[in-house]
C-alpha cells in the first residue's frame, strides 16, 4: 500500500514550521550573456561578453501543509520550474530559505531524496532501451525498497495507471502518453511524501490528460502525499487544486483558494442568455452589461460582480418567454489567469 | 550497494545487448590504432636491422597487443556522455536520486568492457600469431598487472569525470576532452612505447598522469620492466589516482552548486 513515511532524521531549521514545504524570500538569479545581432557583435563577444543578471525568482514566500495539492501557476518564464528545481534540490538558490519535509533541499541528503520526487512532463528518467519493469527493479535497489512494499506499490501503480501491457516493452517503443504513465510510476515507486509535478500532462491527448489527473487525485487521496503542480492546462488545476499560487516575473501575485481567485482577480461575472426565437443578433442587450459575443440564439454578457444578481433578474423579467436558458458563472479560469498576468497587480493573499 | 550494482549491471547488460553490433564496432575502432602503430614500428625496425632501442619486432608486437588489451580495459568516454547528459537534461533525474551519478557510469563502463572482451581477445590472438609477439611476462608481472590496470582504469575514469565536471560551468566540454585525448595519445604510450619517447616527452609522460594510464600497465603486462620499477610505477599510479579523486570530489561539490539544470 502506498504510504508517506514519517520524518526520520530531518533537520528543522530555526524559525521554520512543521509545514511540509516552507519557503521564505527564495531568490534565484541567473547570470546570462547577451549580445546584439550581427557579425561585429559576434566578433566583439569573443573578446568581451556582456553579462546580465536575470531574476528568475525574485523573493517568494509560501508554505504548504501536509496532504495539500497546490497549483503553481504563471506564464512561461515566471519562475515556476526554477522554484520547483530549487525545492527538489537541483538548483541552489541565490538567497532565501526553504525547507521541505524539514530538509534543506539543495543539500540533497539521501534521506531527503528518498522521500520526494520531481516529475517533469517532457523529460524521461527511465532507461530508454529496456522495459520499464527492469528500470523499476533498479529504482527498487537505489531507493532500498523492501520486496514486499515494492511489489505492493508496483501492483497499485500498475492498476491505477493501467500499465499491464506497457511495463514489459522497451521504453523507446512506447507512445508519449504511455511513456508518461510509466514515468509517473517510476517517479512514485518509492512512495514519496512530496511530489513536484512540472507540466505532467504536457503534450498528451485529452483522454490521457484526464487519466493522469484522476491518477494524481487518487494518489494524493491514498498516500496523503503533498503535491505542488505546475500546468498550463487549467483543467489540471481545476480538477486537482483547491489552492493556487500565482507567480509572475519571479514574484508571488496570489496565494489562496482557487475559488476566490476569480472573485479577487476578475471583478465580473459572465451571463449567458439563450433566446427561443434565435433573435440574439438583433436584440439590444447592451443595457444589461458589456456584450462579449453574439452567436445564433446566444448572447454572452460581462457584468460587474456586484450587479450580476440584479441584472440577471432584470433580464429574466424583460425577456420573459423569449428566454430559453440563462446562466451566471465566474469567467473561465484561463481568462482570470490571463487578467492576472497582463495586469501588474501587487501580491494578493487570500 | 552490492545489490544496487547488481541491479544496474542487469539493466545495463540488457541495454548493451540492444547495441551489441555498435559495441563491437567501437572495439574494432579502438584496436585499429595499436595495430596500425604496430605495423608502422615493425616496418621501421626492419628498416633499421630489426631493432630499435630494446625493442625488436616481436617486442613491438608484444607491446601493442598488451596496449590494445589495456586500452580496452582502461578506456573511458564519460566526459563526452556527461556533456550530452547535461545538455539533454538527463543528468537531473540522476542527481535527484540517492545514488551518485558516477555509479551509473562505472557500471556502463564495466559492461562495455565485459561485452567486448571475448571478440577482442580473438582478434589479439590473431595479431599475436601474425606478428609472432613476444612477452617477457613472469607470474610476478601478472600479479602486479592486476593493481596496475585497476589503478589505470580508475585514473582514466576519474580524469574523465574531472574534465566532465567542468561542464557544470561551460555546458560543453567536448573541446577540452578532445585536447585531453590528444595528450593521452602523445604521452601515454600510444605513439611509441614510453622507453622510446624522446627525452623531454618521456619526462612529461611520467611527470604527468598520462603515462600511468596506458604505458605503465602495458609494460608490466608484457614484462617490459623489472619488479622494483613496476612497483615504483604502480606507486606513481596510486599517487595520481588520489590526486584526481580529491580534485574530482572537490570540483563536483562546487560544480553542483553551479549547476543551472539547462534543458531539464
Amino acid at each position: 500500500m502506498m504510504h508517506s513515511r514519517a520524518p526520520d532524521n530531518a533537520v528543522i531549521m530555526p524559525g521554520m514550521t512543521d509545514a511540509v514545504v516552507d519557503v521564505r524570500e527564495l531568490r534565484k538569479t541567473f547570470s546570462v550573456t547577451e549580445r546584439e545581432e550581427g557579425l561585429a557583435a559576434t566578433l566583439r563577444s569573443f573578446v568581451k561578453r556582456h553579462r546580465k543578471d536575470v531574476n528568475a525568482v525574485a523573493g517568494i514566500t509560501f508554505r504548504i501543509e501536509p496532504g495539500e495539492v497546490v497549483g503553481f501557476l504563471g506564464p512561461n518564464g515566471a519562475g515556476k520550474t526554477t522554484t520547483l528545481k530549487m525545492l527538489s534540490g537541483l538548483l541552489h538558490p541565490s538567497a532565501g530559505e526553504a525547507s521541505v519535509l524539514g530538509y534543506v533541499p539543495w543539500r540533497r541528503e539521501n534521506a531527503y531524496l528518498g522521500r520526494m520526487t520531481l516529475l517533469m512532463g517532457n523529460r524521461t528518467q527511465l532507461v530508454w532501451d529496456i522495459p520499464a519493469a527492469d528500470s523499476f527493479r533498479v529504482l527498487q535497489e537505489i531507493y532500498r525498497i523492501p520486496e514486499g512494499q515494492f511489489r505492493s506499490t508496483v501492483n497499485e501503480l500498475t492498476e491505477l495507471l493501467e500499465l499491464q501491457e506497457l511495463v514489459h516493452k522497451p521504453v523507446r517503443n512506447l507512445s508519449l502518453g504511455e511513456r508518461m504513465k510509466v514515468e509517473f510510476a517510476a517517479g512514485l515507486i518509492h512512495s514519496p511524501s512530496v511530489a513536484f509535478l512540472d507540466e505532467p500532462t504536457i503534450g498528451l491527448d485529452i483522454s490521457m490528460q484526464v487519466r493522469i489527473r484522476r491518477f494524481v487525485a487518487e494518489y494524493n487521496r491514498r498516500s496523503g502525499a503533498t503535491i505542488l503542480l505546475t500546468s498550463h492546462y487549467m483543467d489540471d488545476v481545476v480538477a486537482l487544486c483547491k489552492r493556487v499560487i500565482v507567480i509572475h516575473r519571479g514574484t508571488l501575485l496570489y496565494d489562496g483558494p482557487l475559488a476566490d481567485l476569480a472573485e479577487r482577480m476578475a471583478p465580473y461575472k459572465v451571463i449567458t442568455a439563450t433566446l427561443h426565437d434565435g433573435a440574439a443578433s438583433s436584440t439590444d442587450l447592451d443595457a444589461y452589461g458589456t456584450v462579449v459575443s453574439r452567436e445564433e440564439g446566444r448572447v454572452t454578457l460581462r457584468v460587474d460582480r456586484q450587479l450580476a444578481p440584479e441584472r440577471t433578474a432584470r433580464l429574466v423579467n424583460d425577456l420573459g418567454s423569449r428566454l430559453a436558458d440563462i446562466s451566471v458563472e465566474d469567467p473561465p479560469i484561463e481568462e482570470v489567469i490571463d487578467r492576472v498576468f497582463t495586469s501588474e497587480q501587487t501580491t494578493v493573499s487570500a | 550497494m552490492i545489490r544496487t550494482y547488481r541491479a544496474l549491471f542487469v539493466a545495463q547488460i540488457q541495454a548493451a545487448a540492444q547495441y551489441r553490433v555498435q559495441s563491437i564496432l567501437w572495439m574494432l575502432f579502438s584496436v585499429m590504432r595499436p595495430v596500425i602503430f604496430l605495423a608502422a614500428w615493425v616496418a621501421v625496425a626492419n628498416a633499421q636491422g630489426g631493432q630499435i632501442g630494446a625493442y625488436d619486432t616481436r617486442d613491438f608486437a608484444g607491446y601493442y597487443v598488451a596496449l590494445a588489451l589495456v586500452t580496452n580495459l582502461v578506456f573511458s568516454w564519460n566526459a563526452y556522455d556527461f556533456e550530452f547528459e547535461i545538455r539533454m537534461g538527463r543528468l537531473s533525474p540522476k542527481l535527484l536520486r540517492p545514488l551518485h551519478p558516477i555509479h551509473y557510469a562505472v557500471v556502463e563502463n564495466l559492461v562495455w568492457k565485459m561485452t567486448t572482451m571475448i571478440p577482442l581477445l580473438l582478434i589479439l590472438g590473431v595479431v599475436i600469431v601474425t606478428f609472432d609477439a613476444r612477452f617477457r611476462t613472469t607470474p610476478m608481472h601478472l600479479l602486479l598487472f592486476v593493481p596496475s590496470v585497476l589503478l589505470a582504469a580508475a585514473l582514466s575514469f576519474l580524469g574523465g569525470w574531472f574534465l566532465a565536471t567542468t561542464a557544470f560551468w561551460t555546458t560543453r566540454v567536448h573541446a577540452v576532452s578532445t585536447l585531453w585525448d590528444r595528450a593521452v595519445f602523445i604521452f601515454a604510450g600510444q605513439i611509441a612505447p614510453l622507453a622510446l619517447l624522446p627525452g623531454i616527452l618521456k619526462t612529461i609522460s611520467l611527470a604527468l598522469p598520462f603515462g600511468y594510464m596506458l604505458g605503465v600497465p602495458t609494460e608490466i603486462l608484457r614484462g617490459g620492466v623489472d619488479v622494483p620499477t613496476a612497483l615504483a610505477l604502480i606507486g606513481g599510479q596510486a599517487f595520481w589516482v588520489v590526486v584526481f579523486y580529491i580534485a574530482f570530489v572537490r570540483l563536483w561539490r562546487v560544480g553542483v552548486r553551479q549547476y543551472s539544470a539547462v534543458g531539464a
